[in-house]
């Protein structure tokens, strides 16, 4: 940055977050202020949250990153994750708690719209009633589950019964619900569990107005495999690594795993040495470009029918990359690559054989980018489907919380690996990429343009590893066995997955496991704006959206 | 005045039968020559041919275990398919729903007698051949949608909706399409439109390249050639199927024995489809130019129809699917009137210069 | 239009080009990685019965059971329920259990895939790699083997 730049670093220096200021503006809404590793965070009475949050987005916290709900022995708290689009690291939280006996609190549904599904998930996992909230029902679970798994007070014995009346047909009432409304001409579809274009166990409850779609509601949670409380049960040191690489298994394995480490060490304090650091930015950015190929081989199969050679041609260079991904950590999908302060192993002998194998990916990733383009973007078939099909207009985006290439494509800019820089990356020459159509197009064409920004970070990072010198490889800081951080600790802090932000929220209680473990999944909020996309369009263009849209059911489900 | 089931008269000729009987029996044989070719190409070289080509456009080997090159997979798949349960959908409509893949069936091979194969194989040749080969063809979307809402599935009733619109949308550009080779050829009857291609259109030296009607009208030929993907639903048109939208479209609630014919029908529509682009604009079963032919007329037919699938399913490996809405604009806004605009051009050059 | 025929003629560049890149599989084993997780191998002679590798597994997948005189009697992994994490390997003090780079493994039910010490013992190395040399070339110092073959029966 040139001097002339400089005048008004202190309103743009990111992070800088004036919380007296705040705490003063929300007056007498706030009853305690608490400090969270990654912010401040102001506990606000219940019935005190629209207000609060709405004045906290006016002050420019316009992004509702994550909601977690949790309980203790006293009380439940919703605990509200804000940051600014605009600047990453300006972070607040907003802490509701609510009695033991009557846990309900006011919904922050009419200030942000990705509150929806957070609470609706809150409601489920832990039990929190969310007065205003438009349509609290059970998100993960079915709607006949009793109890709330994640509160103290649920019995994890006690099974659950479904009686054969009850279980007979779960959505024949919605399809009432149908038949009699004053619209006769509507037709009740079920797309999924099992379909072709749902890219994993989603079931989206469609209404239909002959081809076109009136209504569209995702039923998720077929694919929910319990991955906070397993989490939860397992100990920061080993256990929970394994676990990040099976939520969003495109694979980006090491961009989850990346996930945790981040917000584990930022909560035991420990420091990852430089060499490590450099890997895991290599690494994690090879995840990030077969995460994506992936994508866009679904993508042409979606559009272009079954035998979709595209489908093909990608899937044949993500496998070159999970050759490389193979030869370093020893798996294809499910790595366990990184550990805390570090990765477990250093780049395979011979090294040079390595570097050789990576760059002669990587300088074949033009010429297969120049073929993806010529089989799918500039068919001029393959425009007529695509553009200004699934459309994402920027404020909705926001409104819904959206992050990752969904939000790039809308014009969002919005990067964690640039706003809140960890890893190798503020060391690395890359752009981020952004794009303002907003449509099914845009998205693809952001997925293929990071493709190469990746290919350019990985490259760099290969001439780091290169040069460095031998005896300075120190792949793992000093990390306890048992590793066992204070009591009462809390953090939030995500890192750009492939899908957007992959956040993880961790308290502490000083034992050697996690008391409260929350995975703020990307694919999850971006699902939820599905409606806004593709209502009003044609059934086509919904099973294009959802592939544009690139979720993974077990980062949805979890 | 030919013969008008040429045919069956060299048949009962070379077997020396004679009266009402014989010609039953020398039409019977005849179809079941037609009949044994049509199907090893649809049923056995055609599903394997669309999984090797395939693998050729994506770069994989494909079916290589079972019997030389893989040929006997299809025995496999055959059998396979055809032992597995035959699940009735609870609700479907019972007659309506079996005539479904029977009249898919049905329509594509009743094409086929009309068809000169060259080499004298040309089981029927009627005054209306080409009114009789675009009536019985257009069957087919009656079958579709019979075992689409017999199905008593919402997935197959859209498909079926979609099979019909799209079959309505593109018959009529394809049929006046194909008017436009009549009036060039001067008649319905098919062996006079084939024999209309074999005239010279000019030669170079030695080689003499016949007036085929793709050579004379190449934008008559690309419009039949576009029309045709939708009428036999491949890529950029197989909509009522489109497997990523509808799960199979309107053969989803179909397993085993029907599956096959659905399957069959599809194969037998290519090559009926293929088979009238070759008798209409390729010149049938005469050679490219005349020097060639020495080679019998039914291998150059054989080779024309192949090239003609072959282009099915390269397009199916690299060209996107249109929505239903566009798909429905082209047909209607675009083919229909390119198709009336070759129409009336071909008849202005035919009636003034020609 | 263009954009159409350009996207044929990508195609056809690749039908013509011939190459493949199937992996023929059962006739032609495929190259894994030295350091790839497959198919655990555990050696009694090298085990402590220390059972470390039980409390780090993340899924209770390793079951040991001991008399009362702490002498192991019985090492059980299930082989199907395993998430080939390899955390048992790197907690091992003897490198008593390795994942061998075999991926090739089958059983008609679940409850063929549990694997007890026998079988164990008896997973084949997949064409004779050694996992250890390639995945920590400094770990033999560590355990204290010194240099030669290791048996691990």
């Amino acid at each position: 940055m040139s001097m002339q730049d400089e005048p008004d670093v202190e309103e743009t220096e990111p992070g800088a977050v004036d919380y007296d200021a705040l705490e003063d503006l929300l007056g007498d809404a706030v009853v305690d202020r608490e400090t969270h590793l990654n912010a401040e965070a102001f506990v606000v009475r219940g019935d005190a949250v629209t207000d609060a949050l709405s004045t906290l987005k006016d002050q420019g916290f316009d992004h509702m990153a994550s909601l977690t709900g949790q309980d203790y022995d006293d009380r439940y708290e919703s605990i509200y994750h804000l940051r600014k689009y605009d600047d990453a690291q300006s972070e607040v939280s907003v802490i509701v708690p609510t009695p033991r006996d009557d846990p309900s609190h006011e919904s922050a549904t009419p200030v942000y719209s990705t509150a929806n599904w957070h609470e609706r998930e809150a409601y489920d996992l832990v039990g929190i009633n969310y007065e205003g909230h438009p349509d609290l029902r059970r998100i993960l679970l079915p709607q006949s589950w009793t109890g709330h798994p994640l509160s103290k007070d649920y019995d994890q014995d006690k099974p659950q019964i479904v009686t054969l009346e009850k279980h007979k047909n779960p959505i024949e009432e919605d399809m009432e619900v149908e038949a009699t409304g004053d619209d006769l001409d509507t037709m009740f579809l079920n797309i999924g569990p099992h379909h072709p274009a749902t890219h994993g166990v989603l079931h989206l409850k469609t209404v239909l107005d002959g081809e076109q779609v009136a209504d569209v509601d995702p039923d998720i949670g077929y694919l929910h495999r319990c991955q906070e409380q397993m989490c939860e049960k397992s100990t920061y040191r080993h256990q929970i690594m394994p676990y990040p690489d099976r939520w969003d298994y495109t694979p980006a394995g090491i961009l989850n795993e990346w996930a945790y480490a981040r917000a584990a060490e930022d909560l035991a304090d420990i420091e990852v040495p430089e060499y490590a650091q450099v890997i895991r930015t290599m690494s994690a950015e090879l995840t990030r470009i077969s995460a994506h190929l992936l994508a866009v081989a679904t993508f042409g199969l979606d559009i272009v029918g079954d035998f979709a050679a595209v489908f093909m041609y990608a899937m044949r260079d993500r496998d070159i990359v999970m050759d490389i991904l193979e030869d370093l950590t020893g798996q294809r999908m499910m790595y366990n690559y990184l550990r805390l302060g570090g990765v477990v192993w250093d780049l395979p002998e011979p090294r040079e054989e390595f570097f050789e194998k990576v760059r002669q990916f990587l300088d074949a990733v033009p010429e297969k980018t120049d073929e993806y383009h010529n089989v799918l973007t500039q068919n001029e078939l393959f425009q007529m489907r695509t553009v200004d099909t699934g459309y994402y207009a920027h404020e909705v985006a926001k409104d819904y919380g959206a992050t990752g290439p969904i939000a790039r494509a809308s014009g969002i800019d919005y990067d964690l690996r640039r706003d809140d820089p960890y890893g190798y990356y503020d060391e690395l020459d890359w752009d981020v990429v952004t794009r303002e159509g907003g449509d099914n197009y845009a998205r693809l064409m952001v997925r293929m343009r990071e493709v190469e920004e990746s290919a350019k970070i990985i490259e760099q990072c290969i001439d780091i590893l290169e040069d460095w010198p031998e005896d300075e490889r120190d792949l793992q800081a000093n990390v306890p066995r048992s590793l066992k951080p204070d009591a009462g600790q809390e953090i939030y802090r995500a890192v750009e997955g492939a899908k957007g932000e992959l956040g993880i929220y961790m308290r502490s209680d000083g034992t050697d496991e996690p008391a409260r473990f929350k995975i703020r999944g990307p694919s999850f909020v971006n699902l939820s704006g599905l409606h806004e996309m593709s209502e009003g369009e044609l059934i086509s263009d919904l099973v294009a959206t959802i592939g544009s849209l690139d979720i993974v059911l077990a980062e949805v489900d979890r | 005045m030919a013969s008008s089931a040429p045919l069956v008269d060299h048949i009962s000729g070379l077997l020396n039968l004679e009266g009402l009987l014989g010609e039953v029996i020398a039409g019977l044989l005849g179809s079941v020559l037609v009949a044994v070719i049509v199907l090893l190409f649809a049923a056995l070289a055609g599903p394997y041919m669309k999984r090797k080509l395939t693998a050729a456009f994506t770069d994989r080997i494909s079916v290589d275990r079972v019997g030389p090159y893989g040929i006997l997979t299809i025995a496999v798949d055959a059998i396979r398919l055809l032992t597995k349960e035959l699940i009735v959908p609870e609700n479907a409509d019972r007659p309506a729903w079996d005539l479904g893949p029977m009249l898919v069936v049905i329509s594509a091979t009743m094409g086929f007698a009309v068809i000169p194969f060259g080499s004298g194989i040309h089981l029927a040749d009627p005054q209306v051949g080409f009114v009789y080969l675009f009536a019985v063809s257009s069957i087919a979307s009656l079958g579709i949608v019979s075992g689409a809402y017999a199905s008593n599935n919402k997935y197959s009733m859209l498909g079926g909706l979609r099979g019909v619109s799209q079959n309505i949308a593109y018959e009529i550009p394809l049929v006046l399409t194909g008017a436009s080779v009549v009036l060039f050829a001067g008649s319905l009857r098919i062996s006079d439109i084939v024999a209309a291609q074999s005239a010279e259109l000019f030669s170079i030296g030695a080689i003499t390249v016949p007036a085929w009607f793709g050579f004379v009208n190449p934008f008559a030929f690309a419009l039949f050639m576009v029309a045709n993907l939708a009428e036999i639903g491949r890529n950029p048109f197989d909509l009522p199927e489109a497997p990523n939208d509808l799960v199979a479209g309107y053969q989803t609630e179909y397993s085993s024995v029907y599956f096959v014919l659905f399957y069959l029908g599809e194969f037998l529509h290519i090559f009926l489809g293929a088979g009238i682009i070759t008798t209409l604009f390729l010149g049938g079963p005469t050679a490219p130019i005349t020097a060639l032919n020495f080679i019998p007329g039914i291998v150059w037919f054989i080779a024309k129809v192949w090239g003609v699938f072959f282009f099915t399913q390269w397009a199916r490996s690299a060209v996107p699917r249109v929505r239903p809405d566009q798909l429905l604009d082209i047909g209607w806004k675009g083919m229909l009137g390119l198709a009336f605009v070759n129409l009336l051009l071909t008849a202005v050059i035919i009636g003034v210069i020609v | 239009m263009i954009g159409v025929l350009k996207s044929l003629a990508t195609t056809m560049k690749h039908a013509l080009g011939g190459e493949t890149f199937t992996v023929e599989y059962p006739d032609q084993a495929p190259e894994v990685s030295p350091r790839f997780r497959g198919v655990h191998k555990w050696s009694q002679e090298r085990c402590i019965w220390c059972r470390q590798c039980e409390s780090v597994c993340p899924n209770d997948t390793i079951q040991i059971v001991m008399d009362e005189d702490r002498n192991g009697e019985q090492y059980n992994l299930h082989v199907g329920q395993c998430i080939y994490c390899r955390l048992c390997e790197e907690v091992c003090p003897t490198e008593a259990i390795l994942l061998t780079e075999n991926f090739e493994f089958t059983g008609d039910t679940k409850h063929d895939l549990a694997f007890n010490k026998e079988q164990l013992k008896n997973v084949p190395w997949y064409k004779d790699m050694d996992p250890i040399q390639a995945r920590e070339s400094d770990r033999e110092a560590w355990v204290g083997e010194g240099d030669g073959e290791v048996d691990y029966q």
